[in-house]
């Protein structure tokens, strides 16, 4: 593992109104490695992700992929230079085919738009099939390669979330964000989403997690940052947190004869 | 009610080989070429020539019906100002042909160009609205061309502009009253040509990022959709075939005024649309038809005509909520024979 930073966020505060989502948080995410985002309900990780990819601007701070600000940049754009996320609830294409779903993300990087779609130029000719190609080969690697076809609405829920990350791999992300991906499933199902994770990772991926499933957070994650209401509270190896005081206090409170 | 038309066509097309749908293709074509052999037959519309008819309204409609699925049905933007664009195409056919030594062949592309911009002007402006906002804006951006229009003298004010020459004789297909068939194969052309595009945009990228907006619009930004820019597309080329639809009618008709153009044509060029099935073009083109064709079939009740478009309307929109066609929302089984290789 390198330690090259692909992700950082310097300071950054996240106001709405009289409520602070998120207080000074400083992040580092290293090339190739597992990050777990964990934290009670309400502690800001989603608000994290939000400000990453540019749904909200953040009142202060700075956040930087590869090293270069994200300031100013459109939502699309910052998917363009490489962070793709999936959704807590999931937000699929329903209407559309596993495959196009996947499509749709691929296109992201083709240089023909509109009009070498209108003209049918070559350049358009070879994107299309190129996404293709690779909208199977992703699909292949995910494991719904025999869904590719379906509508993604009338997928089974594990598929759909499988789904989800196939359609933010579509994209080439420098750093993928995942968005609790094991929400609803039962042991058998995370067990296989963490085997997945870990795939992810092996393939070169950098991974963001936001996770409630302790068990399954501390068997993948290379290092656990830990949020409590906007602030983070712990960053460290997974064993390390899990011993932390002021963690195991965010999640399961103060004891009665401490207070 | 298990028969279901689309299916079953979509069904078919997919059984049929490369050479199967070509000849199927230009059947269909040769058969649309031939309609006004039926002039005489029950199809015959009363008080109006029925190859006149073939052309206005049901040629133009369709046309401005398939251009308007692009920005309603694709896209999921609701345009309610569409009209706007068919009076640009109109009023340049219209200055153009009468101040200018230019033929109706040689403005074409001028009125298309001007409805472009109108549209990449409008959209600009309004497409970071959404929903009922977007509605409400484009409603008034079609009212607000049309009483410029009604305002403005050097354009002919409320008495519009006369005079508007047909187009020259072309390929010895002359271009006047006498042969209105003309016109409607002129227009058949152009449809097909439209079809011909919307289909190779549908299936590529243009195609997909309209799809993800109408589904999702902040999912498709932040899966790298340049919402923005897809969107302005739309109603671009929306407003090209409304234009183009606007230059041949003025060209047609020889006469343009402003209350040709008012609201209620592009309330129902939305009525074709959904009738049809939004997204659908087959359903729209079918759609379009028959409801420009039947208020001219039974003219001769006169009034109490709107009263049975009324209920035609009724009555589809409580059987096929949908629409006749409704988009596709079936599987594809197997691999998709021919989407990459056209």
């Amino acid at each position: 593992m390198s330690s090259e930073v692909v992700l950082e966020l310097k300071k950054v505060k996240m106001q709405f109104g009289g409520v602070v989502a998120l207080n000074d948080v400083d992040l580092q995410v290293k090339k190739g490695e597992i990050c777990a985002l964990i934290g009670p309900n309400g502690a800001g990780k989603t608000t994290v992700f939000n400000v990453v990819t540019g749904v909200y601007v953040p009142t202060a701070g700075e956040i930087l992929l590869n090293g270069k600000s994200l300031k100013g940049k459109n939502r699309h754009t910052v998917t363009k230079l490489g962070i793709a996320r999936t959704f807590q609830n999931v937000r699929l294409f329903g209407e559309m085919t596993a495959l196009e779903n996947v499509i749709t993300a691929t296109d992201v990087h083709n240089k023909s738009g509109f009009v070498g779609s209108i003209l049918n130029t070559p350049r358009s000719r070879r994107e299309e099939k190129a996404s293709k190609e690779k909208a199977h080969e992703i699909l292949e690697f995910i494991g719904i390669s025999h869904r590719s076809d379906q509508l993604a609405k009338n997928l089974p829920y594990g598929d759909q979330r499988r789904l989800e990350i196939a359609r933010a791999m579509g994209t080439s992300p420098q750093i993928l964000l995942l968005d609790e991906p094991a929400a609803g499933f039962n042991p058998s199902e995370k067990k296989a989403l963490a085997d997945l994770i870990l795939k992810i990772r092996d393939k070169g991926f950098t991974v963001l997690l936001i996770e409630h499933d302790m068990s399954l957070i501390m068997g993948i994650s290379d290092r656990v940052a830990v949020l409590d209401f906007g602030t983070k509270i712990a960053d460290d190896l997974p064993s390390v947190v899990q011993n932390n005081p002021q963690v195991i206090e965010a999640y399961l409170g103060v004891p009665a004869d401490a207070s | 009610m298990n028969f279901n038309l689309r299916d079953a066509g979509a069904d078919f097309w997919a059984k049929s080989n490369k050479w199967q749908r070509y000849v199927i293709a230009l059947l269909v074509i040769a058969g649309l070429f031939a309609l006004p052999l039926l002039q005489n037959t029950f199809l015959n519309t009363p008080s109006t020539p029925f190859v006149s008819v073939l052309f206005f309204p049901m040629g133009i409609y369709v046309l401005m019906a398939l251009g308007l699925n692009v920005v309603v049905g694709k896209s999921g933007l609701l345009d309610l100002g569409y009209v706007a664009f068919y009076a640009v195409g109109a009023y340049s056919a219209g200055i153009l042909a009468t101040h200018t030594s230019l033929n109706i062949w040689e403005i074409l592309p001028i009125g298309i160009v001007a409805a472009m911009f109108s549209g990449l002007i409008l959209g600009a402006a309004v497409l970071r609205l959404r929903g009922d906002y977007l509605a409400i804006v484009t409603l008034g951006f079609g009212e607000i061309i049309r009483i410029t229009a009604l305002n403005s003298s050097s354009i002919g004010g409320a008495m519009g502009i006369t005079n508007i020459p047909n187009p020259p004789t072309t390929f010895g297909l002359k271009f006047d009253l006498d042969n209105p068939q003309n016109y409607y194969w002129t227009i058949l052309v152009m449809i097909i040509i439209t079809v011909l595009l919307i289909r190779g945009l549908a299936i590529r990228r243009p195609g997909r990022a309209w799809e993800s907006i109408r589904q999702d619009e902040d999912v498709a930004e932040l899966m790298g959709v340049n919402t923005y820019k897809y969107k302005l597309w739309a109603f671009v080329f929306g407003a090209a075939v409304g234009g183009s639809a606007g230059v041949l009618f003025a060209s047609k008709s020889m006469f343009i005024s402003p209350n040709i153009f008012t609201y209620n044509v592009s309330i129902l060029i939305l009525a074709f649309v959904v009738f049809g099935g939004m997204g659908n073009i087959w359903g729209v083109i079918a759609g379009a038809m028959i409801l420009s064709y039947v208020p001219e079939r039974i003219r001769f009740i006169s009034e109490a005509r709107y009263l049975i478009f009324g209920l035609l309307l009724v009555i589809m929109m409580n059987l096929r909520p949908d629409g006749m066609l409704p988009r596709k929302k079936r599987e594809k089984i197997g691999e998709v024979k021919g989407a990459q290789s056209e």
